[in-house]
C-alpha cells in the first residue's frame, strides 16, 4: 500500500514537475544581465526619495501582514463563536464564519491603510482616506463574494458523504474554472475609452495580437495591464500614463510590453500556475480542516482561512518567480518590437520618480514583493539588448 | 429585559369610526386652508415659546405651567388638524385644540414634568433620529407647520415638499392620497390607510412633544403600543412570526451588516431571474386553472420568505445570518406564507400587476421607513447592542407589508396587502 501510495505521489510529482516546467518556458534566450551601478542610472535625490519612501512602506506591508496572522491565529481559536449569529444551516454558517475572519482582519489592518495613505500623501503621491476606509468597507462585499463562493463550492463537496475529505479533488478544478470564466468575463466590465495612437496597429501587427486597447481613468498611479482569453483579450492603460511626463515613445514601450504579455499567452499560463497551486493548496487546507472535523462543518472555517492565509504567504516567492519571470519576456518582447531600448530605459527612470518605487530593495522585499523585475533589472534588460541585437 | 413598553405619556386615541364624507373629502385641502393660515400663525407663536420654555426648563427643571399648556394645546391642535388633512378623521377640527374634542385625539401630561438637565441641554439634537423617522412617517406633523415656516426650494421653484418633514414623510402623505380616491368611492376611509396615517400623527405628536419639552419620554415607533386603542385588521394569509423580544444584537454582524450582506444579494438576484421567469408561467397558469401549479408556489414562496430574512438581517429587524434557501421555520423573524395554493380569482389575476400599483407606492413609503429604522438602529445596536424595542416593530411592520405586497403581486394569495401597522387577528369563532 505504502509503495503505490509512494508510487503514485512520485507520478503526481513528476506530472507537476513537467507541467512546471512546460509552463516555465518562453521566448528568453539564456541572458547573463549586465551589472549597472544604480547611482550612475538615477539622480542621487531621486534614489534618496524612492528608498526612503519604500523602507518605511515595507514596514507597513510587514506591520499589516504581521497584524493578519495575529489576528486570524486569535480568531482560529475563537471564531466559532460566531457560530451562533447565524441561522443559516452547517455551509451558510461557514460562510459566516469565513466573512467574519476577512471582516475582522480588515479592521485590524485599517491603521496600516490610513497610515500608507498618509505616508503616499507625505511623499507627494496621491492617496485617498476615504477610499483607505470607507471605499474599502465597501470592497469587502466583493471579497465576501469570492469567499462565499469558494466556501460553498468546498464545503457542499465536503458534505457528499462518498467524497467528504476527499472534496479538494473536484473542489480544485472547479476553482480553476471559475478563474477561467472570470478571466474570460471581466475585461468587459471594466469599461474603459477606445486609445487611439499612432503607433497601436504597427505594434500589434509586430506582436501578431489584435485586441483593443482601453484607457481607464480614475487612479493615480501610472500602470497598466493585459487581461482577457481569447475574444475578450484587452490591454487596459491607467490614465497618468498616457500623460506627461509619460512621452509617446514610452507609452509604445508599455503598450508593447502588455501586447507581449497577450503575444505569449501570460493570461493562459497564469491560469495553468494557478491550477497547479490550486491542487496541493486545497490538498493542504483538507489536511488542516481535518482538525476540526473536516471542511464540511463551519467549526473548520477559522482554522481553514488561517492555513489558506499561511500557505498564500508561503507560495508568494515561488509565485512572485513565476511572475517575474513572465514579466521579464513581456519587455524582452516590448524590445524586439519596439526596438526602442532608450524608451524603455527612460520609461523604467521614470517610473522611480513617479512611483517611488526602490530601483534595487533588499532581498526579503524582493522574493515577498516584487512580482516584477527590479527596476534596476529591467535596465540592465534593456542594456542587455541593446548590446546583443 | 427592558423592552421600552412603558406606557408612553403621549397617547394617541382612535375614535374614528372609517365613515367618510364624500364632498368635504373632495374639497378637504381647500376646506383646511383656514386651519392652514391659523396652524402658520400659531406655529411661529409656538417656536417663539418653545425657545422660552427652554431657557426656562434648564434653570428650573421644569416647564411653567402656562406654557405646558399652550404647547399641548398647539400638539394637539396640529394632531387634529393633521388627522383632517391625511383623512385619517373626518369631522372638520375646532381651532383650539381642546382635549376630547376630536376622534383622533392625543392625551399629554396634564401637569408640567420634572426633566433631566442635561437631556433638556441636548434636546434640539437628541430630537434628531426620532425627527427624521417622523419625517418618513407623517411628513410636516412631525413638527407641524414646519414646513408651513420653512418651505424648501426644490428645483429652483419655491415649494411645498410632499410630507414637508426631513425625509419626505410619504406614508402618511401616500396612504392620505390613496384614501382619498377610496373614500371618494366608497365613502369609507381603508383600515389600512386610516391605520397607518394615525400611526404616524402619533409618532410625529410623539416628537413634538419632546421636542417641546412636554416630555422627556423618548419617542416610541412602536406601531403596536401607538395603535393599543384601535381594533386589529382581520387575518392575513401571509404574516410576520418570530420572538419579538428578540432584541440582542452581535456588535460584530452590526458593523459588518451591509458587506456580510452582499453575498445574498447577489444570490437574491441570479433567483429573482428565475423567480421571473417561474412568476409568468405561474400567471399563465393560474389564469387557466384558477389556482396556482404546487410547485410553482413553492417555489415562489422560497423565494419571498428567503427576500424576508435577507431585508430583516439587512435592516437588523433580526440578528443573525439567513441561510441561503427561504426554509421556512429557519429564521427568528420568519414569514407564514400559505402553504398549499389557493383558489384565486381570475379578474384578480388577470389584472394582478395593476391591482398592485397602489400597494407599490404604500410599499415604497413603508421601504423608506424600513432604510430610515435601520439606519438608527445601525447606531444603537452598535452602541448597546441591542435593537431599540419601537424600531424593531417598525422595521417589523415594513417587512411585513413588502412581504405581502410581494405575496400578492407572484400569486401566493388574492388578499391584498394590509396597510395597516397592526398584525391581523383570527376573527373570533361563532
Amino acid at each position: 500500500m505504502n509503495l503505490r501510495r509512494s508510487a503514485l505521489l512520485l507520478v503526481l510529482a513528476a506530472g507537476w514537475g513537467v507541467a512546471a516546467w512546460l509552463l516555465w518556458r518562453s521566448s528568453l534566450p539564456a541572458y547573463r544581465l549586465p551589472h549597472l551601478s544604480e547611482s550612475a542610472l538615477f539622480p542621487a535625490a531621486v534614489l534618496a526619495a524612492a528608498r526612503h519612501y519604500s523602507s518605511v512602506d515595507r514596514l507597513f506591508w510587514l506591520g499589516a501582514t504581521l497584524t493578519q496572522l495575529a489576528v486570524l491565529g486569535v480568531y482560529s481559536r475563537f471564531g466559532v463563536r460566531w457560530m451562533s449569529e447565524s441561522a443559516a444551516g452547517p455551509v451558510g454558517t461557514g460562510m459566516l464564519l469565513g466573512m467574519i475572519g476577512f471582516a475582522l482582519v480588515w479592521a485590524a489592518e485599517l491603521p496600516f491603510a490610513v497610515l500608507s495613505v498618509w505616508w503616499r500623501r507625505h511623499n507627494g503621491l496621491d492617496g485617498s482616506y476615504a477610499q483607505a476606509t470607507v471605499g474599502n468597507w465597501l470592497l469587502l462585499g466583493s471579497q465576501f463574494v469570492a469567499l462565499c463562493i469558494a466556501l460553498a463550492v468546498a464545503m457542499n463537496l465536503a458534505r457528499v458523504r462518498r467524497i467528504g475529505d476527499r472534496w479538494w479533488l473536484p473542489a480544485a478544478p472547479v476553482f480553476v474554472g471559475i478563474t477561467i470564466l472570470l478571466a474570460f468575463v471581466s475585461p468587459w466590465l471594466l469599461g474603459g475609452t477606445r486609445f487611439d495612437a499612432p503607433y497601436v496597429a504597427k505594434l500589434e501587427r509586430t506582436e501578431r495580437v489584435h485586441v483593443p486597447v482601453r484607457v481607464m481613468s480614475g487612479f493615480a498611479e501610472p500602470n497598466a495591464f493585459a487581461t482577457g482569453l481569447g475574444p475578450s483579450r484587452r490591454v487596459f492603460l491607467w490614465e497618468p500614463i498616457v500623460e506627461a511626463p509619460f512621452t509617446p515613445r514610452e507609452d509604445r514601450f508599455v503598450l508593447a510590453h502588455e501586447l507581449g504579455h497577450l503575444a505569449h499567452n501570460h493570461i493562459w499560463k497564469d491560469i495553468g500556475w494557478y491550477a497547479l497551486f490550486a491542487f496541493p493548496l486545497a490538498y493542504l487546507l483538507a489536511l488542516v480542516a481535518r482538525r476540526r472535523g473536516g471542511m464540511g462543518v463551519p467549526e473548520a472555517v477559522p482554522l481553514v482561512i488561517l492555513a489558506y492565509v499561511v500557505l498564500q504567504l508561503a507560495f508568494l516567492p515561488l509565485r512572485n518567480v513565476v511572475s517575474r519571470h513572465m514579466e521579464a519576456e513581456a519587455d524582452w518582447s516590448a524590445l524586439r518590437a519596439t526596438h526602442d531600448p532608450a524608451a524603455g530605459r527612460a520609461l523604467f527612470r521614470l517610473f522611480a520618480v513617479e512611483t517611488k518605487d526602490d530601483p534595487s530593495p533588499p532581498w526579503w522585499d524582493y522574493v515577498f514583493l516584487e512580482n516584477h523585475p527590479t527596476l534596476l533589472q529591467r535596465i540592465e534588460m534593456t542594456q542587455y539588448w541593446a548590446a546583443n541585437r | 429585559m427592558n423592552t421600552g413598553m412603558t406606557e408612553h405619556p403621549v397617547r394617541l386615541v382612535v375614535k374614528d369610526d372609517y365613515r367618510r364624507n364624500r364632498l368635504t373629502v373632495f374639497f378637504r385641502l381647500l376646506l383646511a386652508i383656514p386651519h392652514l393660515i391659523w396652524l402658520f400663525l400659531w406655529t411661529i407663536l409656538a417656536l417663539l415659546v418653545a425657545i422660552v420654555n427652554w431657557f426656562a426648563t434648564l434653570i428650573l427643571g421644569r416647564p411653567p405651567r402656562w406654557i405646558h399648556r399652550l404647547l399641548c394645546a398647539y400638539v394637539r391642535y396640529s394632531v387634529h388638524l393633521g388627522a383632517y388633512l391625511w383623512l385619517v378623521a373626518n369631522p372638520y377640527p375646532g381651532f383650539a385644540g381642546e382635549a376630547g374634542t376630536y376622534p383622533i385625539d392625543v392625551e399629554l401630561p396634564e401637569e408640567p414634568q420634572v426633566q433631566v438637565r442635561w437631556k433638556t441641554l441636548l434636546r434640539l439634537i437628541l430630537v434628531i433620529p426620532a425627527y427624521s423617522i417622523a419625517g418618513v412617517l407623517s411628513g410636516s406633523f412631525s413638527i407641524p407647520g414646519a414646513a408651513l415656516l420653512f418651505p424648501r426650494r426644490r428645483g429652483g421653484s419655491k415649494g411645498y415638499q410632499a410630507g414637508g418633514g426631513p425625509g419626505g414623510g410619504f406614508l402618511g402623505f401616500i396612504c392620505a392620497i390613496l384614501g382619498w380616491f377610496a373614500s371618494l368611492v366608497t365613502g369609507r376611509m381603508p383600515k389600512g390607510f386610516r391605520d397607518a396615517g394615525a400611526y404616524g400623527i402619533g409618532y410625529g405628536a410623539q416628537v413634538t412633544a419632546y421636542a417641546f419639552l412636554l416630555t422627556d419620554v423618548y419617542p416610541s415607533s412602536d406601531p403596536l403600543a401607538m395603535l393599543e386603542t384601535v381594533e386589529p385588521p382581520p387575518a392575513h394569509p401571509v404574516r410576520v412570526v418570530g420572538d419579538a423580544h428578540d432584541l440582542r444584537r452581535s456588535r460584530l454582524t452590526v458593523f459588518f451588516r451591509l458587506p456580510l450582506a452582499i453575498p445574498h444579494y447577489v444570490w437574491m438576484s441570479l433567483w429573482g431571474y428565475v423567480v421571473f421567469v417561474v412568476a409568468v408561467i405561474n400567471w399563465f397558469a393560474t389564469l387557466i386553472l384558477g389556482r396556482p401549479p404546487r410547485w410553482c408556489h413553492r417555489f415562489i414562496s422560497r423565494y419571498v420568505r428567503y427576500q424576508f430574512h435577507v431585508l430583516a438581517f439587512i435592516s437588523i429587524a433580526a440578528n443573525p445570518f439567513p441561510g441561503f434557501t427561504g426554509r421556512p421555520g429557519s429564521y427568528p423573524l420568519d414569514l407564514e406564507l400559505p402553504i398549499e395554493p389557493q383558489r384565486q380569482k381570475r379578474a384578480k389575476t388577470l389584472f394582478r400587476i395593476f391591482l398592485v400599483i397602489p400597494a407599490f407606492f404604500v410599499g415604497f413609503a413603508v421601504e423608506f421607513a424600513l432604510f430610515s429604522a435601520a439606519f438608527f438602529t445601525w447606531f444603537v445596536a452598535l452602541a448597546r447592542g441591542s435593537a431599540p424595542w419601537g424600531l424593531r416593530n417598525l422595521m417589523a411592520y415594513a417587512l411585513r407589508y413588502l412581504a405581502q405586497t410581494n405575496a400578492y403581486l407572484f400569486l401566493l394569495t388574492d388578499a391584498y396587502p394590509h396597510a395597516s401597522p397592526l398584525e391581523g387577528v383570527d376573527a373570533p369563532a361563532e
